[in-house]
């Protein structure tokens, strides 16, 4: 082996060459910049041509894992969902007559579809998933994307078969959030680690008067139009900060771990299909007592 | 075979194994960077201009499931991938040393530009992310390029 040692440095020809490098490296800077649409468009050209055959493959690993499953925890599954069925009818039932006696309208039911989460796993797709679904299944941009235990994230972008969706751990995530009584409304994002294993839930905005307990539950207060009322985030872990007089933030435990969730139910349909914001749902007499963005149901019902 | 096509072949393959690992198998980042140990070792076989173009090709292969910080990666490889090929024309070497060397601070500098071009909004903080995280994932491709490199009988001695 030999010692290395400096060369000549440039020769006249290369002059050529480098010029040809700050051009190319020019171009990647217009990549960098060029609007979202246009960079939506390639990396979905991209993803659906010569990277097509390894999100197939993880799509076939993924439908694997998912048909290894043993029959009795699907039983299970089935039973713990036939239990709740069981209840949710008698609840239906009493909800319907006390809309009726509060002249509220009928509230719509959201649509979901079911799908599986992909991981790319390569650089700058932290916080970022593929879904099996697209618009071809009726998935629009910002459908939520919840996993049985509660909200993962929102779509970012959709193509023919396939999304891209963004967990909570992303820095641009929001949602409009509320403990499970209707009682204090804020909104959660997520509060950078110094590591991502860091990162953090945050219920930000809480009015200073009011004081939530550890294990309080948190969910989607429906406010702002892209998660629907009553899906849950997360529970109170304890206080993070408090502006003085002003308002407090809390940590939360979020009730889903993005990435242990495999697979997960996707709202159908565009955000105006979707019932959000339950005061559109109800009765003159009733916006008029509470003023828009109040509702008198509880989550869930 | 001849040394070029055995490089072409070691430099498609690495690239290959890398979404194979990363995409296929949902590795993350229990996979190391196998895409900036193939442009590093493609890149010294040719030019500055080649160099800039294989870093573009595969920083966009890269950048095609970064939705919110597309371009960083093509960026930080097309960078990378002209450095590289310029170090041709400075450093002559085929020592282990000088590979470990190559390999470490190659992946360091396309992490450090890919750090830089993401945006404030999405980068972690400098000390942990550059220094910890880099620095572990740097060396980690390099051992795994040093080994394939080794394996695939790709070492070089670049003379002109």
């Amino acid at each position: 082996m030999s010692a290395y040692h400096m060369g000549e440095g440039l020769k006249p020809a290369g002059h050529r060459q480098t010029i040809t490098a700050l051009v190319i490296v020019g171009v990647a800077l217009v990549a960098l910049l060029a609007p979202p649409a246009q960079q939506q468009r390639l990396a979905s050209l991209l993803r659906n041509s010569v990277l097509r055959p390894f999100v197939t493959m993880q799509e076939g690993l993924a439908a694997a894992r998912l048909h290894s499953i043993s029959t009795k925890e699907f039983q299970a599954r089935l039973d713990a969902t036939v239990s709740a069925l069981a209840n949710y009818r008698t609840l239906a039932e009493e909800n319907r007559r006390l809309r009726q006696l509060l002249a509220l309208a009928v509230r719509l039911d959201t649509a979901y579809l079911p799908a599986s989460v992909l991981r790319p796993g390569t650089a700058g797709s932290e916080s970022m998933f593929l879904l099996d679904v697209g618009s071809d299944q009726g998935i629009s941009v910002n459908a939520p994307v919840i996993a049985s235990e509660g909200l993962i994230g929102v779509v970012r972008e959709v193509g023919a078969g396939m999304s891209i969706g963004m967990d909570w751990t992303h820095p641009d995530f929001r949602a409009s959030a509320m403990t499970v009584d209707g009682e204090i409304y804020g909104f959660v994002r997520v509060e950078r680690g110094l590591f991502r294993e860091g990162d953090r839930l945050l219920l930000d905005g809480v009015p200073f008067y009011n004081s939530l307990e550890p294990g309080m539950a948190v969910v989607t207060s429906g406010l702002g139009g892209v998660f629907p009322r009553g899906i849950a985030i997360g529970t109170v872990d304890q206080l993070a900060a408090e502006t003085v007089s002003w308002l407090r933030s809390y940590w939360l435990r979020p009730a889903v771990l993005p990435g242990t969730a495999t697979h997960v139910l996707v709202a159908v349909g565009s955000i105006s299909e979707r019932p959000t914001d339950l005061t559109e749902a109800m009765g003159d007499s009733t916006m008029r007592r509470n003023g828009p963005g109040d509702s008198l149901e509880g989550p869930g019902s | 075979m001849s040394k070029a096509w055995r490089v072409s072949i070691v430099v498609v393959g690495l690239a290959v194994l890398h979404f194979l690992l990363h995409v296929g198998f949902g590795l993350g980042d229990v996979a190391p960077d196998l895409l900036t140990v193939a442009l590093l070792v493609g890149v010294r076989e040719v030019d500055v201009g080649w160099g800039a173009g294989i870093g573009l090709v595969l920083g966009l292969l890269e950048d095609a499931f970064a939705a919110l910080a597309f371009g960083a990666s093509t960026v930080a490889m097309t960078i990378v991938g002209a450095a590289g090929a310029r170090t041709r024309d400075l450093f002559v070497g085929d020592s282990l040393t000088f590979l470990a060397s190559y390999l470490f601070v190659g992946k360091w500098l396309r992490d450090l530009v890919y750090w830089i071009a993401v945006g404030e909004g999405l980068r972690q903080p400098f000390v942990e992310s550059m220094l910890i995280g880099s620095g572990l994932a740097a060396a980690y491709a390099t051992v795994v390029g040093v080994v394939a490199i080794a394996i695939s009988g790709s070492w070089w001695e670049t003379v002109r």
